[in-house]
């Protein structure tokens, strides 16, 4: 399929328009609508079929045909983009007019080279996984696999609903939605306490996140009176704001405008499980090992770049927002690859992994290079899916055995060449070796960062951690897949047996389960359907490279390198932005005009130099274009990290669980164990936040009860105490009453006597 | 008062003033009677002395006035009366037979 | 729009609870059934018939002489927001006798009776333009909620009942000093007594500012209690918990409503001045209800106390609105108001379902019902899922223009003139706090899912199986379910049938709204036009109100 993608002339799209002229956004097909809208039909056929008590593979095929037709009209979507964004109008949303500022939200899509580019790898990859997942989840046949592909088709929907959508809205919709489908999907197992905990941590802690998207939709809101893209990036207001920070002349522009960036960024850090917010990436990896792929693999956790991505002006306007979003994409990456190097559970290792790339999709928006970012996004997106789904492979056909510890050699079992292959390409490509996809998109962010003013020291940290990365990779590789053949299965039986009060579960665990044990455990090779999207995905993530030389267009105005530089720069992600000329000096255009003022006025402006500092010299590193020299360096510390992982994991291992690294790591005393608690973060979260929140829930509680439910209780006791001094007068004696009425009567009697004769008297 | 605005087929005063004499005597007496005895249904017989008591005054008052509306408010308390007798003495029955007693003081379920 | 329509939908369900309670009452339910789904017509009927062009002005309008020289008069009309919450309650019934089929098994008839009347007596409240009409539906409300808690409630059902009864009766009696105080100055102005609410809207406007803060006082003392706001909440979780599941229904969709409707229609328009100055205040109040109460979900084993206060929460954020008093707040409010019976509603009904077979509410006893009950689930989930403001789902557009609007009443936009703004400061840390109220719902709903729903299954000892209920829902509770399941979906997807038929009314409150500010305290450089102007429209505003 990406072979198709690269024949597509859609990889030239013709960029009649300039970027610097607002967009005459005009209507785009209505069949486009078909690319959200078959996924969500995927979804409600998989609720019918459920409803109806399919126990066949009808759900996944449906669910893939439609996909796959849903991939298609993205790719007729991208061939007949002629560069002119559009928008396609579903309906009417949520709309009110006021008398004179209206709030307009419709359920309608945008469609620009960005979008384009997200939904290409979204809905491909979603067909692909979706094959892959008919196998893998075969064992569940009946309500609950038709639950997966509903929730499964729903996260497409909201997947293109976030991606696609109009206005800020829309990409709320799509952004909780995806976290609903998340939420879904890794309580797919719902029987077991783990599964469920982290579905729950997963949601809350993105809903965190996604307050602060909400409140910097409220402010984008407030302040622009729009939420509509098409409004929104051609908006006067921000366009001057972006002209007046190309200058570095912050203080012209609002504190509230500032806002909306840093706003929207704590939303980005949710869902794409940056730190501080990342503690529940790991722990999503109890759902389904597809939707760890698809969703917290490649594509939803890629959300936050896109958000960033797409409100780039936004974000080159405000003074901070930049320079934290890269230093916290620098801290998480460092900080997860610490903690993947000490893992032993294989999936987590790569969601670990998974979180480190975001660091460093996030460290190169933050330094300047949303193409960087982006281009890290796409290769990301199929060797990460590639490796996640190897080990799927390994965990299904392993009954759920993930510990490293326990699996060797695998290569040499029958049955596995596929998925060895395809672990080795995807490894090398998260490694960054030289001249796979990985290593480019890699170098384009380190590059940047490395020349950006102020952010040196990121580039360190990031080179650092990049040959940490390819250590832990190769950790996986040298132990599981390659040495001396010694495998156990799974003891917990950990993906299989979780669900579903069906009579095929005991069948199952009689069958299969009951000698894993034993010495005669056979695991079971991936089918057809694993081993082809296996196979595609490994030539896709290794053509993923070849998007690094071709794509590259003139029509901007200046010249862009690549595909990925192209859409992304074509797109609001470098609309109107003073980094638009820039983002792009390749080795032709190092020195050249296009990277002149603007850019390094917004790089100063990025270490907070101000106007001021001029740097004059273009941007270079060590007198050498900065990518050239980047291709070396982080090319040395790649092969470092994969040799340090041959030497104490390869070389000289004799079983499955023991290695020289063992004795490396009694050397750094505790730290390995903390590093394997990851740090302790959680338990941090837990004694800072949800205790205390707890004790001040339960004292609300106590006050409620006591103070303010006794306030009332005390006044409702109020008559009570009144009545307490009055109540002896009503003694329930006949003659009592009669003789008070008697007595009544007579002083009535007296009384108006007595009126009388004073009145008279006066 | 009860002098004036006498006409000339009407009671005059001085023969007025003794029927309200014994009008409120038996009030009086009906009064001392409802507070002092404990029976229910000697209670129930001063109630009614006092309603009689009250109908007594207001025929002489309207023999006084030469008005017919005494002597119609007094067939109405006749007749009210005959019916709370009937009501009253089928409740005593009833309360009898719960207790065995007629005394009032038996029944003061209804103290605060 | 025929104000037959009207009248009948508060006759029908009367009519059948005379049928039911004189009848048999083996026949009880169906006769329940019955009636409540006759007054379904006359509701569709003023739905086809009102003429939505023409949303702000009331129609349907119809007068009876009571006691003229009073003023009063029997009159009712409706514009389109009484309509929609009219037709909310008449939705409600068959829905609550649906759903009461097997757990009501004793006194049927004095049950469905009296089910009936509560909702005659709430279209009452929203079809009257008079104002005393409206005070007696509005406390007769009260009279048959406390018979269905009182009688049909669950262990604490005396004491919730008082309460219940004793607190929003005392408040209101406040709020009817404020309502008499209003016709009182109406008539001192206009020179002669009326006590139809659009005059009283036109008249009120005029009071000085001190008048309005003490009218504003009085009213909120009976509807603040009635929604509840904090610190006056502490009786819904009580009657929420002890109530009957059709109880709790229409006490979450309905009764609730009836204090944020009373904000609404009397005490913004009748003291517009008094509440813009003292909106901050309401809006601190509601705001520290939607944390405060979140919280105490958060910690609670009983789970329809965790839905009840869970309501204290949500309502917060229709209060936020509504306090906002800007054209964004009023239409989110009054949307909350419509949607928010569905999702509550819909979370009420699933704990009834549940109760039903396991006798039980705490949920450390029961848990991971997703694998006897997988139907049940799917609906709890999705409904507490709509609970959250999942978008898409109903409870996301409101709480969305809500929280906006907290942030568009800000003071700069104020002092920038811009539109939108009535004059009220809230600004960006009311909608920041309030915000965390997402976050908090998330916790405790998807807590209590968790625990519910997923996790091992966990099933009080000693149970046993229903002896006429199925283990999972059966084809009445599904139907029960779906019309509030598919008022989620519309009204998340479909908000825009709402907002636009709302959009009038609303409108029209917030221009009334700024020129009685306008009136009372002249922005410099207004000339005597402005004046004319404010009045003319003060005047539209009580002319299109008041019975012809």
């Amino acid at each position: 399929m990406i072979a198709q993608t690269l024949s597509g002339t859609f990889l030239q799209p013709t960029l009649a328009m300039a970027p610097d002229v607002p967009a005459g956004i005009g209507t785009g097909p209505k069949w486009v609508l078909l690319i959200p809208f078959l996924a969500a039909l995927a979804a409600c056929l998989n609720g019918v079929y459920a409803a109806m008590g399919n126990k066949t593979r009808l759900p996944a095929w449906t669910t893939v045909a439609l996909l796959a037709v849903s991939f298609f009209a993205t790719l007729a979507m991208a061939m007949g983009f002629d560069g002119n964004a559009y928008t396609v109008k579903a309906f009417d949303w949520i709309q009110v007019h006021g008398e004179s500022a209206s709030f307009i939200a419709n359920f309608s899509f945008y469609v620009d080279t960005l979008t384009i580019y997200w939904m290409l790898f979204v809905t491909g990859l979603a067909t692909l996984i979706a094959l892959y997942a008919s196998e893998y989840m075969n064992h569940d046949l009946g309500v609950s696999y038709c639950r997966f592909f509903a929730a499964f088709g729903l996260f497409v929907f909201s997947m293109a609903c976030l991606v696609m959508g109009d206005n800020l809205v829309m990409l709320y919709l799509g952004w909780e939605g995806v976290g609903l489908c998340s939420y879904l999907l890794i309580g797919y197992f719902y029987k077991k306490p783990e599964a469920v905990a982290a579905a729950k941590k997963a949601f809350i802690v993105n809903r965190v996140g996604d307050l602060g998207l909400a409140l910097g939709l409220y402010l984008a809101y407030v302040h622009f009176g729009t939420v509509e893209y098409s409004v929104l990036f051609s908006d006067e207001k921000l366009l001057a704001y972006v002209e007046a920070a190309k200058v570095g002349a912050f203080d012209q522009i609002p504190a509230m405008a500032q806002w909306i960036a840093l706003l929207l960024m704590v939303g980005a850090f949710g869902k794409s499980a940056q730190f501080p917010l990342y503690v529940w990436l790991p722990d999503a990896m109890e759902g389904p090992t597809p939707v760890s792929a698809l969703i917290h693999a490649a594509t939803m956790v890629t959300a936050g770049v896109y958000l960033i991505a797409r409100f780039y002006p936004v974000f080159l306007i405000s003074e901070h927002a930049l320079p934290i979003v890269a230093w916290i994409g620098t801290i998480t990456a460092f900080l997860a690859a610490t903690i993947g190097m000490a893992q032993f559970d294989i999936k987590r290792i790569m969601a670990y992994s998974t979180v480190s790339q975001l660091g460093y999709m996030f460290a190169g928006l933050g330094v300047l290079t949303p193409t960087g970012g982006a281009y890290h996004v796409l290769t990301h997106a199929f060797f990460k899916a590639l490796l996640f789904l190897c080990c799927g492979a390994v965990m299904h056909g392993f009954a759920g055995q993930l510990d490293l510890r326990k699996l060797s050699g695998i290569r040499r079992v029958p049955g596995w060449g596929i998925v060895s292959l395809g672990m080795l390409v995807g490894c090398l490509n998260l490694a960054g070796v030289p001249f796979t996809a990985g290593y480019f998109s890699k170098d384009t962010i380190l590059a940047e960062a490395f020349v950006t003013p102020g952010a040196s020291m990121i580039g360190w940290i990031l080179l650092l951690t990049a040959g940490m990365t390819a250590y832990y990779t190769f950790r996986v590789f040298f132990r599981v897949f390659v040495g001396p053949t010694h495998y156990e299965a799974g003891d917990d039986h950990h993906d299989h047996d979780d669900d579903h009060a069906h009579g095929e579960e005991h069948h199952h665990d009689a069958g299969e389960h009951g000698d894993h044990h034993a010495d005669g455990f056979h695991p079971h090779a991936p089918g057809w359907a694993i081993n082809t999207v296996l196979a595609v995905l490994t030539v896709a993530s290794l053509a993923a490279t070849g998007l690094y030389f071709v794509g590259g267009s003139k029509d901007l105005g200046y010249k862009t390198k690549h595909y990925a530089d192209t859409m992304v720069s074509a797109s609001t992600a470098s609309y109107h932005s003073p980094y638009s000329a820039h983002a792009f000096h390749d080795d032709h255009h190092g020195d050249d005009d296009h990277s002149g003022d603007h850019a390094d006025d917004a790089h100063k402006a990025l270490a907070g130099v101000g106007p001021r500092g001029a740097i004059d010299e273009p941007l270079m590193l060590f007198g050498k274009d900065p990518h050239k020299v980047m291709y070396y360096v982080s090319g040395i510390v790649g092969a470092i990290g994969i040799a340090l992982a041959w030497v104490f994991h390869y070389a000289g291992r004799k079983t499955a669980g023991e290695c020289r690294m063992d004795g490396v790591a009694r050397l750094f005393g505790p730290i390995p164990r903390w590093a394997e608690n990851k740090w302790y973060v959680d338990e941090l979260y837990d004694a800072i936040i949800r205790i205390p929140l707890r004790v001040a829930s339960h004292l609300m509680h106590w006050f409620d009860k006591l103070v303010v439910d006794g306030l009332v209780n005390l006044a409702g006791m109020m008559p009570r105490v009144f009545g307490w001094f009055v109540r002896p007068s009503q003694s329930g004696v006949l003659q009592g009453y009669a003789a008070g009425m008697v007595g009544g009567v007579a002083i009535l009697l007296v009384v108006i006597v007595l009126a009388v004769r004073l009145g008279g008297g006066s | 008062m009860l002098t004036a605005g006498v006409s000339e087929y009407g009671l005059p005063a001085s023969v007025l003033a003794p029927y309200l004499f014994v009008s409120a005597a038996m009030f009086v007496i009906g009064l001392i009677g409802f507070l002092t005895r404990k029976n229910l249904i000697i209670m129930f017989l001063c109630t009614e002395l006092m309603f009689q008591a009250a109908g007594l005054a207001l025929i002489a008052f309207g023999r006084h006035h030469l008005g017919e509306d005494g002597q119609t408010f007094v067939i109405f308390v006749l007749c009210v009366a005959a019916a709370e007798a009937a009501m009253a003495l089928a409740l005593v029955v009833l309360l009898f037979r719960r207790r065995e007693t007629l005394s009032a003081e038996a029944w003061k379920e209804l103290n605060g | 729009m025929n104000p037959i329509w009207l009248i009948l939908m508060v006759l029908v369900p009367i009519a059948g609870a005379l049928l039911v309670a004189f009848g048999n009452a083996r026949n009880a339910y169906r006769d329940a059934l019955f009636a409540s789904f006759a007054s379904l017509v006359p509701a569709l009927m003023a739905l086809l018939e009102f003429d939505f062009t023409d949303s702000a002005s009331f129609q349907g309008l119809w007068s009876v002489g009571w006691l003229e020289p009073l003023g009063l008069s029997l009159s009712i009309g409706v514009d389109s927001i009484a309509l929609l919450l009219i037709l909310l309650s008449v939705l409600l019934g068959p829905i609550c006798v649906l759903a009461s089929k097997t757990a009501i098994t004793e006194n049927r008839r004095l049950y469905y009776s009296w089910l009936l009347v509560l909702q005659a007596a709430m279209v009452g409240v929203f079809a009257s333009r008079d104002l005393i009409l409206f005070y007696i539906c509005f406390e007769f409300t009260l009279l048959p909620m406390f018979v269905l808690i009182r009688m049909f409630g669950s262990t604490n059902r005396v004491a919730a009942s008082t309460k219940f009864f004793l607190y929003t009766f005392t408040g209101s009696l406040v709020t009817l000093a404020g309502l008499v105080y209003v016709v009182y100055f109406a008539a001192q102005r206009n020179g002669e007594w009326s006590l139809d609410i659009g005059v009283l809207t036109t008249a009120a406007a005029f009071m000085s500012p001190g008048e309005q803060a003490l009218v504003l006082g009085a009213m909120l003392a009976g509807f603040a209690v009635k929604v509840p706001l904090f610190p006056v909440h502490t009786w819904l979780p009580l009657a929420h918990t002890e109530a009957p599941t059709a109880g709790s229904v229409i006490l979450a969709g309905v009764l609730l409503k009836l204090g944020t409707y009373g904000i609404y229609r009397f005490a913004i328009p009748m003291a517009p001045v008094g509440f813009v100055e003292y909106a901050p205040t309401i809006a601190v109040l509601a705001v520290i209800g939607i944390i405060y109460a979140g919280l105490i979900c958060w910690i609670q084993d009983d789970i329809k106390k965790l839905v009840a206060y869970s309501s204290v929460s949500h309502l917060g954020f229709c209060v936020l609105g509504l306090t906002a008093v800007n054209a964004t707040g009023l239409s989110g409010s009054v949307l909350y108001m419509l949607s928010h019976g569905f999702s509550t509603g819909g979370l009420f009904l699933m704990i009834g379902f549940m109760y039903e077979r396991y006798h039980t509410r705490d949920m450390r006893r029961v848990g991971g019902l997703a694998s006897k009950m997988p139907v049940w689930s799917f609906f709890m989930v999705f409904f507490a899922m709509a609970s959250v403001g999942l978008p898409g789902l109903n409870g996301f557009p409101s709480e969305l223009l809500c929280l906006i609007s907290a942030f568009q009443a800000d003071a700069s936009w104020v002092a920038a003139g811009e539109p939108g703004a009535a004059g009220v400061t809230l600004g960006p840390w009311y909608a920041i706090f309030a915000g965390t109220g997402m976050v908090i719902a998330a916790m405790y709903l998807l807590i209590m899912v968790g625990r519910i729903c997923f996790g091992p299954l966990t099933e009080p000892e000693g149970h046993h199986a229903h002896d006429v209920l199925p283990d999972d829902l059966n084809l009445r509770e599904i139907i029960t379910l779906v019309p509030l399941a598919a008022g989620c979906l519309v009204f998340g997807l479909f908000p825009g049938l709402l907002l636009d038929a709302i959009q009038e009314p609303v409108n029209q409150t917030v221009r009334l709204v700024e020129s009685a500010q306008e009136l009372a305290l002249p922005r410099p450089g207004a000339g005597p036009e402005t004046d004319a102007g404010v009045l003319m429209i003060l005047d539209e505003a009580g002319a299109e109100g008041a019975n012809p």
